[in-house]
């Protein structure tokens, strides 16, 4: 504010600059749609059947073992599926930014429209793929590989591998945007500088493209510790996460408490790793400054 | 010449010194065969973008220690040769050999070529120092000898109180000296600087001319240095290739460059010029009367000619005068013209004749002349043994 340009007049109020504007209407739909009933929802996680405030519904989360169980699967399946979905995005990134004319609209193509494919359509396909006499069994068995049929459907492992295909996009997008920014004399500089293939993409392509890794990442973080639909049809009731025990304390057990104290729960780790990404990111681009 | 300035006169002072350049001082001399040849050359080079041949058949040569200036207008190939030797674009054909080895299929990183690119590249994530010693830690140099090897780098090109700046900061001049302590610093068997002057300020680039030149001199770096500012190349290289659409068209010492242009298109590029269209009439025991829009002119022509042929003339303008009341018409040309323009230069008066189509007519008086009017009629004569005739390409 204290920069006197001569082209630009800084406003008196800067919070109130005319494109601030821009954004009241979407401001104020997050706040009816989203922000109030969060906060509602919130508040009733403090509260007991009088409407009290009660710490009841945390220390009956946290004393129950199972539910230590299926925070940590969560967490894990969130983990493990950000991981997957981000060494498939990277190339798949790298391929996109690179890529030109007609291959490049393709690929962009393949990597967007598998989101118009509803989950649950997907989650069907990929039974007729995982299941004990489906594609992949029978070409294992075929192969010589495997006698019997491995069980894949309804584990972890099918759980993750499908996750990161829906999520996918979200990790690429956010990639493929930095490295098409990147300056591509950097690299051919560090190779004239005299450093290797593996020098050059570890001091200096990674480095660079770190901020879309991390946004990727956190973006798919948050969507794979809230799935719900496609943890149900996948794995099923065995195998509980979050946001199905969330499901089932406010349709089967009607306890509101409960079920808001889990969201309360899920928010505070979304929250934390929106915000831990965000200033990582800042501390990368730090440097660049 | 443009207005002289002072960077100017000290470049030419610079320019001067090609003497002592010659006689070079004997440490730079015994530093460099210390390390080993350090001459590069280019055998037939060529490459192709979709039909457009970019560089064609090329071939040169770059003694040792030699600072070489690349002279092109913009898209000639200037880029495309400098990545062809650094390795970052493979040739369609020919051959790159750095000090007597074939490194045609080596890739970039094990060529010990340094490059100075046109945007600086500087790394955006490191600072100046980490920028200046990313080739050492790449190299793997010892780390306890990477510290003072980047001091040095830095204060070489007097940039050691912003060390520990991000790059980000600086500005032009001094982004653009990192990227010379960064190529440096390697010790490169070869420099390769791509129009690293462009985009910085009048004043700026000639002192910077000047320091490059002095600290590539000091340090007997062989260097290629690629510019389409004819001016920068004059300043600058100890020869100067002049390239057009692909091709080398002279490759020799900046003098000669301005003093015998070897084609039409030399001619234009470096230096001003008058520029005469005309058709030979005749030619006897070497001398051709050439028909121009001026009258008949006559020129030497160091090649056979024929009549009939359509030619280029041309003259530098400090050749020529106004006509004197008597004329040796068989050793001077001369032309009339109206008087167009007079631009007073300090030292020199520009005079510029009226002409039609490509033709120029240019003389450079000395000292500033204020008797010419404009519109007048004025007679200018020059030496025949100073008339430069190309033939124009069918
Ligand atoms: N990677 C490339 N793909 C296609 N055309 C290119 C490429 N690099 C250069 N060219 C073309 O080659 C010509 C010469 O380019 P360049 O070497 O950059 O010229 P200069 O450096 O002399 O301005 C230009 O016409 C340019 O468009
Ligand atoms: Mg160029």
């Amino acid at each position: 504010m204290s920069v006197v340009s001569t082209r630009y007049e800084a406003p008196r109020a800067p919070w109130l600059d005319r494109f601030v504007l821009l954004a009241a209407p979407g401001l104020m739909y997050l706040a009816l749609v989203f922000a109030l009933p969060l906060a509602l929802l919130l508040l009733k996680s403090f509260q007991n059947q009088d409407g009290a405030f009660s710490l009841a519904a945390y220390a009956e989360f946290f004393g129950d073992p199972y539910n230590l169980t299926v925070l940590w699967r969560t967490l894990r399946v969130a983990l493990l599926t950000t991981l997957l979905a981000l060494i498939i995005a990277y190339p798949t990134a790298f391929a996109l930014a690179r890529a030109q004319g007609l291959a490049q609209s393709l690929l962009l193509a393949a990597m967007i429209l598998p989101l118009s494919v509803g989950v649950v359509v997907k989650a069907f396909a990929w039974s007729i793929l995982f299941r004990s006499n489906g594609v992949l069994n029978d070409t294992l068995k075929w192969l010589g590989l495997i006698e019997k049929p491995i069980r894949m459907l309804f584990t972890e492992t099918a759980l993750i591998i499908g996750a990161a295909n829906v999520f996918l996009p979200f990790m690429v997008l956010p990639i493929y945007a930095v490295i098409r920014q990147l300056d591509r004399s950097l690299p051919e500089a560090a190779a004239s500088l005299g450093a290797s293939p593996m020098f050059r993409f570890f001091r200096v392509t990674l480095p660079l493209t770190l901020p879309g890794v991390i946004a990727g990442s956190a973006f798919t973080f948050s969507l794979a510790i809230s799935m719900y639909v496609i943890p149900s049809l996948i794995v099923g009731e065995r195998q509980q996460t979050l946001s199905m025990l969330i499901a089932r304390s406010y349709l089967f057990l009607r306890d509101d408490q409960l079920g808001s104290s889990i969201s309360a729960i899920l928010l505070a780790i979304a929250v934390a790793v929106v915000l831990g990404s965000s200033w990582l990111a800042g501390r990368v681009a730090g440097g660049r400054r | 010449m443009p207005p002289g300035s002072t960077a100017r006169a000290a470049a030419s002072v610079a320019l001067d010194g090609e003497a002592r350049e010659k006689t070079e001082d004997a440490p730079a001399r015994s530093r460099r065969s210390a390390i080993g040849a350090r001459h590069l050359d280019v055998i037939g080079i060529s490459k192709s973008y979709k039909r457009l041949k970019v560089v064609d058949e090329l071939n040169f040569r770059v003694a040792e220690g030699e600072l070489v200036s690349l002279l092109g207008p913009s898209g000639c190939g200037k880029t495309t040769l400098l990545r062809l030797i650094a390795g970052l674009t493979e040739p369609d054909t020919g051959t790159v050999v750095i000090g007597g080895a074939d490194v045609t299929h080596r890739p970039a990183h094990r060529r010990n070529v340094s490059v100075v690119f046109q945007n600086y590249a500087l790394f955006p994530h490191l600072n100046v120092r980490d920028n200046v010693a990313f080739g050492l830690r790449a190299r793997r140099v010892d780390r306890q000898k990477i510290r003072p090897m980047v001091d040095e780098a830095l204060s070489l090109v007097r940039m050691s109180e912003l060390a520990d700046r991000s790059v980000a900061a600086l500005s032009g001049g001094q982004q653009q000296r990192v990227a010379v302590a960064r190529a440096l610093v390697v010790e490169p068997n070869l420099l390769l600087l791509d129009e690293p002057f462009s985009a910085l300020d009048r004043k700026l680039r000639e002192a910077m001319q000047v320091e490059l030149k002095s600290l590539l001199r000091q340090r007997g770096i062989t260097a290629i240095f690629v510019t389409h500012d004819q001016e920068e190349a004059l300043a600058v290289s100890n020869r100067i290739a002049v390239m057009n659409a692909g091709r080398i068209e002279q490759f020799a010492a900046p003098g000669e460059i301005y003093a015998a242009p070897a084609s039409a298109f030399v001619l234009d590029f470096v230096g001003l010029s008058t520029r005469l269209n005309g058709t030979v009439l005749s030619v006897e025991r070497q001398t051709a009367v050439v028909e121009t829009r001026f009258g008949q002119l006559v020129a030497q022509p160091k090649a056979q000619i024929e009549p009939g042929t359509r030619v280029v003339l041309g003259v530098r303008p400090e050749l020529m005068q106004r006509a004197p009341e008597s004329i040796d018409r068989t050793a001077t040309n001369s032309l009339t013209t109206r008087v167009a323009d007079v631009m007073l230069l300090g030292s020199k008066t520009h005079v510029h004749g009226a002409a039609e189509g490509d033709d120029r007519v240019l003389c450079e008086l000395s000292g500033p002349v204020e008797t010419i009017e404009l519109g007048a009629e004025l007679e200018l004569s020059w030496p025949v043994a100073d008339t430069l005739i190309y033939e124009v390409a069918a």
